[in-house]
């Protein structure tokens, strides 16, 4: 199995200050990875810089997904490519719908017309595995949701989108139980019907208690301090991440 | 990483065609009083008439140009011809309509609008009315929609329009009025009697052909007690090189209890000055909605009043306005608030790209005598680019205690995060920002009939296209 | 003594609101020149009180990085025609306090001009006017730099046959990237016989900035009057309240005891309850 993704020496720096020094990652197709580190690690800069933001500037490494260099691509050519990135907070857009938006974005993937019809069944299936009530389709988009709501709402969307590559920045935080079961569904629900390749980017994991995880990687200071398999990320959710600081440099 | 893209000029050819002028016949040269004798006798006025027309000619003369707002240099009023006649005379039926004409608002989409559920069609040609076709329904309900021109004429209508013409929007009001006053050509009647309420919206569309000519169309709208109308106006008008001036004036009459919905989509060609006069006068319990977008022309002053004149009457106010290149778009509204317990509304949006200057005026007088009244007023403007510009002049005028008065605006940009989230689902940069200007105007888009939301999300696709980097 | 036409409103609107423009027959004298050295602190309290100051005007340049506090207290029975032009370099701060207490006509024209970058311009305004008081006040911030900060706040509390006219501008200019700029006017009326006009103007030139501009006229919310009565305050009390607080906000920012004390005696208040 090949790496789909893999970043060599990636550094990142925002508003003149470096946040990721020197960062290697590869994560093999259709594998589950995930991403731990304590706050202000730099879990979320990586996850934003993979998918393209212009918040973040990439001073130097590459970005190499699919066996091809996409440093230097706009955000949605990477999305054309397969990328997803599950936002953490997700900003509210008004005046469209949600259903409009997802019907519109479905389109840019394909480059084929959408008919509503069929637009409308593929949504309304995707709500049902979420339980989602099906009046948040023709809401605008995140405008007014709850925290689990918009996190819901981006889960709706891997699943309506299908990318070969997700990213889920902290997917789970501020969620209660059942939420964080709804998501995991959702996740899951993805992962049989794409067979995608998962980042996942979280701090205090409950979600990857419904997950099979194949590699964790442990982010401290900007750097990749630890990494290892399922046992890993097992490990840090019992015990923390104190043993792993100082071990990146 | 954003590409930057040449600013490509708005593809207007949807809306610029125009056929050979060999079809209409001219009034030679500026306005003097024997043009305005020749333009009543064309139209075989009323007495009244004749003199109203001459007399508001007297004021046009007295009255000095209006010197605030954007600039009209490029108006040469008194070459503009006053008066375009086409070959044909009006029509019940659209068969018989000639066929270039016909092939005008065929392209323009009137013909389907007809097929689908609305009532009736009034489409201006070149200061008249052509082709007028009032559906059964709305004829059996009572409602008249008809020319203004041949209801002055009718014995049924003569001394209602006689006494509602020009009352509300009189000559004297500004040098516009006054030139509207004794020109005016063509525009619509509509009346509504007591009770009957008019589920379908009844449309009308005019069009400037002639090189030059002044459209100077006047519409007079009178809502009987507890009646209610939604009523549509849409424009659009070909590229010229000469000014094209719009002088025209709507009279809304709302009566107690009675509701009315007036929307327009204003799509004039960039060279067109567009200086309207709209009013509404509201009675007890009555109601007025305005649904407002702005986006062609080259100058534009467009301020709709609402009077509130009797107890509980309310004004709504919605728009957008959408100043792109070369374009100096003037607009807002006026609400007066003269009785208790009145109430208004108003959300206005405005967009301003590619060197585009919006400039939003409102006013919100509340007089001694509103005791109770309420109003909330809310802007807010979107900047494209560093080249644009956008000014909001809002007046609160409050002369009594007991009210509460509202106001908000806000001004920014495209936020980078919410571009980000679009792009990051495969939108282009491009699609992204199309798709937030679309959301921006949705206040508009989503009280339009379908077909009009559509347009206007047309329009704001083709505003859009081509964004300065 | 000429005739001076000012307070002129940067876009002018419908001129039949007559609020374009002032004019007033006034003898010009001055200004006085205050410059405020690079990085320096100052405090400058002015009590503008008697008769026979008509007209006053003041120029302050405030260098960059320097910290400046003005407070101008207008307690006031005959006209007077006040203009304050202020220009701020890179990194400097000004905070403007003005107190309007009374005044048969007030004229008064605020000038800034935040040239340098991160310039900040924070206005605290308060008005009491009663009986035939009258004011004009026409306050123009033009942000030039990048990242410059304006931010004004008025509280106006108007009885009897008082009259006010408030024009605040917020200028984004070309250049002025990054800027913010806030205006908000809380205005509470007490009689059937005021009249306040309220002009919160917002002009764009810059794409990147945030602009907002609020205002509240009238009476007094009723949730908000609910809650107090709900607390046992009859409505006398409620108003007297409510009424202080809005003038409260500025009058806090003064800094200086003794000018406080001077303007809750004309006020009318007594000590202040802690």
């Amino acid at each position: 199995m090949s790496d789909i993704l893999k970043i060599e020496n990636l550094t990142v720096a925002a508003e003149e200050t470096e946040l990721l020094h020197g960062v290697d990652l590869a994560v093999g197709e259709g594998e589950t990875h995930v991403l731990m580190g304590q706050n202000g690690a730099g879990k979320s800069t990586l996850g934003s810089t993979i998918m393209g933001s212009p918040e973040y500037k990439v001073t130097g490494g590459k970005i190499i997904f699919d066996g091809e260099d996409i440093t230097e691509e706009s955000a949605d050519k990477r999305a054309k490519r397969g990328i997803f990135l599950s936002f953490q907070n997700p900003v509210e857009i008004p005046g469209i719908t949600l259903s409009e938006f997802l019907r519109n974005a479905a389109e840019q993937q394909t480059g084929k017309r959408v008919k509503l019809w069929d637009h409308k069944k593929k949504l309304a299936a995707a709500m049902e595995v979420l339980g989602m009530d099906s009046s948040y389709a023709d809401r605008d988009l995140n405008v007014g949701f709850s925290g689990g709501e918009k996190k819901k709402a981006e889960i709706l969307q891997l699943l309506i989108l299908k990318p070969r590559f997700a990213i889920l920045d902290e997917t789970d935080s501020g969620l209660d139980v059942d939420a964080v079961k709804t998501v995991s569904k959702g996740i899951e629900e993805y992962r049989k019907s794409v067979g995608g390749t998962l980042l996942v980017i979280t701090h205090n994991a409950k979600i990857l208690e419904e997950l099979s995880v194949d590699a964790t990687h442990i982010l401290v200071n900007g750097r990749i301090a630890k990494e290892g398999d399922g046992k890993l990320a097992a490990d840090v959710l019992e015990n923390g991440f104190e043993k792993y600081v100082g071990e990146e440099n | 990483m954003k590409e930057k893209t040449q600013v490509t000029d708005i593809d207007r050819s949807l809306y610029d065609f125009r056929y050979e002028e060999d079809e209409s016949d001219f009034l030679e040269g500026g306005i003097t009083p024997s043009i305005i004798e020749e333009i009543s006798k064309e139209k075989n006025d009323p007495e009244w008439m004749r003199e109203f027309r001459l007399n508001s000619l007297e004021i046009y003369n007295k009255t000095p140009m209006v010197n605030w707002g954007a600039s009209i240099d490029g108006l040469d009023v008194d070459n503009i011809v006053t008066y375009i006649r086409p070959k044909t005379r009006m029509n019940k039926d659209w068969d018989s309509v000639p066929d270039n004409i016909k092939e005008t608002f065929e392209r323009l989409g009137i013909p389907q609008a007809e097929r689908e559920s609305l009532a009736g069609v009034g489409a201006q040609y070149d200061s008249e009315l052509v082709y007028h076709n009032v559906r059964e329904e709305v004829a059996k309900s009572g409602v008249v929609y008809t020319d203004l021109e041949s209801a002055m004429h009718d014995p049924k209508y003569a001394e209602l329009i006689r006494s509602h013409f020009m009352k509300l929007v009189p000559p004297t009001d500004h040098k516009f009025a006054a030139l509207h006053g004794a020109v005016w050509s063509g525009g619509s009647f509509v009346y509504v009697p007591e009770g009957v309420k008019l589920d379908i919206p009844l449309q009308s569309y005019f069009r400037l052909n002639a090189k030059g000519a002044g459209q100077f169309e006047h519409t007079l709208i009178i809502l009987e007690k507890n009646s209610y109308l939604h009523f549509i106006e849409g424009c659009s008008a070909p590229k010229y090189y000469e000014a094209g001036l719009h002088a025209g004036c709507v009279e809304l009459y709302v009566a107690e209890g009675a509701s009315l919905r007036y929307s327009t989509i204003e799509n004039w060609s960039k060279n067109m000055y567009n200086l309207n006069t709209k009013r509404a006068i509201v009675e007890e319990g009555g109601k007025i909605e305005w649904v407002s977008g702005s986006f062609g022309s080259h100058v534009s002053y467009l301020y709709p009043m609402s009077i509130l004149n009797g107890r509980g009457a309310s004004a709504e106010f919605t728009g957008i306005t959408f100043a792109g290149e070369g374009q100096d778009l003037d607009t807002g509204a006026k609400i007066v608030h003269n009785a208790p317990d009145t109430s208004s509304y108003m959300n206005t949006k405005s967009i301003s790209k590619s060197g585009g200057k919006s400039t939003f005026r409102s006013a919100v007088v509340v007089n001694k005598n509103a005791v109770g009244s309420k109003s909330s007023v809310n802007c807010e403007s979107l900047m494209l680019d560093r080249i644009s510009r956008s000014d909001t002049v809002p007046v609160i005028d409050v002369k009594t205690d007991k009210c509460d008065v509202g106001h908000e605006a806000k001004i920014g940009r495209i936020s980078d995060e919410a571009i980000f989230y679009l792009t990051s689902r495969g939108l282009s940069e491009e699609e992204a920002r199309a798709m937030i200007v679309r959301g921006f105007a949705d206040n508009v888009s989503k009280e339009l009939p379908l077909e009009y939301a559509v347009e206007m999300n047309n329009l704001i696709g083709l505003e859009m296209h081509g964004s300065v980097g | 003594m000429e005739n001076v036409k000012l307070n002129t409103l940067p876009v002018p609107t419908f001129s039949s609101l007559g609020v374009n423009f002032a004019e007033r027959e006034i003898e010009i004298s001055g200004p006085e020149h205050i410059s405020v050295g690079a990085n320096e602190q100052k405090q400058i309290i002015r009590y503008i009180d008697r008769e026979s100051d008509a007209f006053t005007a003041l120029d302050l340049n405030i260098e960059s990085g320097a910290d400046v506090k003005l407070v101008q207290v207008f307690e006031r029975t005959a006209p007077l025609v006040s203009k304050l032009d202020i220009a701020l370099g890179d990194n400097a701060k000004l905070d403007l306090v003005q107190i309007y207490i009374g005044g048969s006509d007030t004229v008064s024209e605020i000038g800034a001009k935040l040239n340098g970058r991160k310039a900040v311009f924070n206005a605290d305004i308060a008005m009491k006017l009663d009986g035939k008081d009258k004011i004009d006040l026409n306050l123009v911030s033009e942000q030039f730099g990048k990242k410059t900060v304006s931010d004004i706040k008025l509280g106006a509390v108007l009885s009897g046959e008082a009259r006010k006219i408030f024009k605040g501008t917020i200028d984004f200019k070309n250049g002025a990237v990054g800027a913010k700029g806030s205006e908000h006017e809380d205005a509470l009326l007490l009689s059937e016989d005021v009249v306040s006009k309220t002009v919160p103007v917002i002009l764009c030139a810059e794409e990147d900035v945030e602009g907002n501009h609020g205002a509240t006229v009238g009476r007094l919310d009723e949730r908000h009057v609910f809650y107090l009565r709900s607390r046992g305050l009859d409505e006398e009390k409620i108003y007297e309240l409510m009424a202080r607080s809005k003038l409260l906000q500025a009058i806090d920012k003064t800094g200086d005891e003794q000018t406080n004390s001077r303007i809750y005696k004309a006020l009318g208040w007594g000590e202040r309850d802690e």
